[in-house]
C-alpha cells in the first residue's frame, strides 16, 4: 500500500496543478489569450508533434547544448586539474575567474553578438560561460577536498605525484565531478533558451520567441513544457548513466 | 645488525599556541631482519616517530641513517582503504600491473582470513576486517622494512593471536624489518626481538629479546620479570 501511494504521489502533485489549470480556464477569470486551456495547447503540441517542426527545434537546441556542455567540460577538467597540479597559479587568475562567475551569461549577449555575430558562435560561448563555473568549482572542490590520509597511503607505496591523481586524486573526485555535470547540464539549458530568444532563428528559445510575437500563448505553453521535459530526460538520463557507469561503488555507498 | 640509525630526533607541534614537545632526542637503532617494537602510552609519540621514520613527517632536528635502500611501507593506525575499491583492489594497490600475480595476491588475503570477501567495499567491512585487508596491502607490497602502528589494535583476542603469529613466519620467511607499535606489553613481549619503551618524548628503556619468537611463552619467568621490568618504566 506505502509503495503504491510513493509511486503515484508524484502524478498527484502533476494532476492537482493541471486540474487547477482546467477548472481556471473553464470558468474564464483571464482571457483565452493570458491563459489558454490545457486542450487547445494540448491540441497545439500534437500539431506540433505532427508536422515536426518541434522535433528539429529541439534537435538543434539540444546539438548546442551538447557541444557547448562538452567544450566547457573539457575546459573546466583541464583547468582544475593545472589548479591542483600548480597551486600557485591561481592566485594570478583567482579574481578573473571569480569576476566572470557574477556575470550572467545573457548579459554578454550584445558583446558577443557584436565579435561573433549570431552564428552558432555566440550560442556555443554563453553555454560554455553558463556551464564552466559549476563544473570547474566543483572539479575543484573534487580535487582539493581529496583526504590527505588517503594521499599518504600513495606516498606509503611510493607513488609518483602523477599516480597520486590518477589513482587518489581522481576516483576520490569523482562523485563532485558528476554532481558538477549534472549541474553544468542544467545550466546549459537555461542558457540556450535565453540565447536563442536573442539570438537565433532556429531551437527552441527561438521557437518560444515567435509564438509570442504572433499571440500564440498556448504554443509558449507548449515550449516551456517541452524545455522542462527535456531537460527532466536529460537529468535523468545523466543519472542512470552515472549509476551505469559506476554501478559497483555506487551501490556501496561512494557516491 | 646494522639497519636504521636515528640519531637526537626532535620534534614539536604547536596546537593553539601551546607547543608540545613530541619527541625531545630520541636515539634509536632499529636492527635489520628483526622486529623492532615501540612500546607507549597513548599519545607518547609513537605515531610520530613513526612517521618521521617512514619520511611522511619531517623532524625538526635530528638523523637518520639508513645502511641499504629498503622498499618500506605502511600500516596506519587507520585502515586508509581506498572506499571506491573493493578487498582485491585495495591489496594490489602498491602494485603495478605487471608485479600482479593473482595466486600471490589470493594467498596473502586467504593468510588475512579474508577468503571470499575479495569483492566486498570497505564499507562492508568490519574495523577488523578493514585493517586486515590494510595489512595485506602492504604484505602484497612485498617491502623490505614495514612500519606497523598498532595494526592488531582492532582485532579480536584469536584472530590477533593468529595475526601476530603469520607475522613471525612471514618476518622470518622474508627477512623483512619490522617496527611495530603497540600499546599492548603482551604483544611486545611476543613479538619483539628488540622492545623500546618511549616515554616523555625519550627512549626510556630498550630491551633485547634473545628467545626464538616462534615459541614464546609469556607465562615463563623470563617474561614474567621483563613485563615486570617493563611496567616499572612506563610507570615513571
Ligand atoms: N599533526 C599534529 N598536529 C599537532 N599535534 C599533533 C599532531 N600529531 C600528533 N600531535 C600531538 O603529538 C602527540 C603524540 O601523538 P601521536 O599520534 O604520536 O601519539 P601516539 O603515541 O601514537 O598515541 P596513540 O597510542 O594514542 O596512537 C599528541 O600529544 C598529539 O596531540
Ligand atoms: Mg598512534
Amino acid at each position: 500500500m506505502k509503495r503504491t501511494i510513493s509511486r503515484i504521489s508524484p502524478f498527484i502533485g502533476i494532476l492537482i496543478v493541471f486540474g487547477t489549470w482546467f477548472v481556471v480556464s473553464r470558468i474564464e477569470i483571464f482571457s483565452p489569450y493570458v491563459l489558454p486551456t490545457p486542450e487547445k495547447v494540448l491540441s497545439s503540441f500534437s500539431k506540433m508533434l505532427q508536422s515536426g517542426e518541434i522535433f528539429v527545434d529541439i534537435a538543434i537546441s539540444f546539438g548546442r547544448v551538447l557541444k557547448g556542455f562538452l567544450i566547457a567540460f573539457v575546459l573546466a577538467f583541464a583547468l582544475g586539474t593545472f589548479r591542483i597540479l600548480v597551486p600557485a597559479a591561481e592566485k594570478y587568475y583567482e579574481y578573473i575567474l571569480q569576476f566572470f562567475r557574477n556575470v550572467p551569461p545573457l548579459s554578454m549577449i550584445p558583446l558577443l553578438i557584436l565579435w561573433c555575430g549570431i552564428g552558432e558562435v555566440t550560442k556555443t560561448v554563453i553555454i560554455v560561460l553558463a556551464s564552466f563555473f559549476p563544473m570547474y568549482l566543483n572539479i575543484v572542490k573534487g580535487f582539493t577536498g581529496c583526504d590527505k590520509c588517503l594521499l599518504e597511503v600513495g606516498d606509503a607505496f611510493g607513488y609518483t605525484q602523477f599516480e597520486k591523481f590518477t589513482h587518489i586524486v581522481l576516483p576520490y573526485a569523482l562523485a563532485d565531478i558528476l554532481v558538477g555535470m549534472r549541474i553544468g547540464m542544467g545550466y546549459s539549458w537555461r542558457a540556450i533558451i535565453g540565447a536563442e530568444m536573442v539570438a537565433a532563428s532556429t531551437g527552441l528559445g527561438h521557437m518560444i520567441l515567435l509564438a509570442q510575437q504572433m499571440s500564440r500563448t498556448d504554443k509558449v505553453i507548449v515550449g516551456i513544457f517541452v524545455i522542462g521535459i527535456v531537460g527532466l530526460v536529460t537529468d535523468k538520463l545523466f543519472g542512470i548513466v552515472i549509476k551505469k557507469l559506476f554501478k559497483g561503488t555506487g551501490e556501496n555507498g561512494w557516491n | 645488525m646494522a639497519g636504521i640509525e636515528l640519531k637526537n630526533i626532535q620534534k614539536k607541534y604547536s596546537v593553539e599556541n601551546r607547543v608540545i614537545n613530541v619527541l625531545n632526542g630520541i636515539n634509536l637503532q632499529i636492527p635489520r631482519e628483526s622486529i623492532t617494537v615501540i612500546l607507549g602510552r597513548s599519545g607518547c609519540g609513537k605515531t610520530t616517530l613513526l612517521r618521521i621514520v617512514g619520511g611522511l613527517e619531517d623532524a625538526d632536528a635530528g638523523e637518520m641513517e639508513c645502511d641499504v635502500e629498503h622498499k618500506t611501507t605502511f600500516v596506519f593506525q587507520e585502515s586508509r582503504l581506498m572506499p571506491w575499491l573493493n578487498v582485491w583492489d585495495n591489496v594490489k594497490f602498491g602494485l603495478k600491473k605487471q608485479e600482479c600475480d593473482k595466486m600471490v595476491i589470493q594467498s596473502i588475503i586467504d593468510t588475512v582470513g579474508l577468503h571470499g570477501f575479495e569483492k566486498a567495499y570497505p564499507n562492508q567491512l568490519s574495523g577488523g576486517m578493514q585493517q586486515r585487508t590494510a595489512i595485506a596491502r602492504a604484505l602484497a607490497y612485498n617491502p623490505s622494512f614495514i612500519m606497523m602502528d598498532e595494526p592488531f589494535a582492532a582485532l579480536d583476542y584469536f584472530t590477533r593471536e593468529q595475526m601476530q603469529k603469520e607475522l613471525i613466519r612471514l618476518q622470518r620467511d622474508r627477512g623483512v624489518s619490522i617496527l611495530f607499535v603497540t600499546h599492548s606489553i603482551d604483544e611486545a613481549l611476543l613479538l619483539g626481538h628488540k622492545i623500546v619503551v618511549i616515554e616523555g618524548g625519550q627512549i626510556k628503556a630498550e630491551f633485547m629479546l634473545k628467545a626464538d619468537n616462534k615459541e614464546r611463552n609469556l607465562l615463563e619467568p623470563e617474561f614474567i620479570e621483563l613485563k615486570k621490568n617493563i611496567i616499572e618504566r612506563l610507570d615513571l
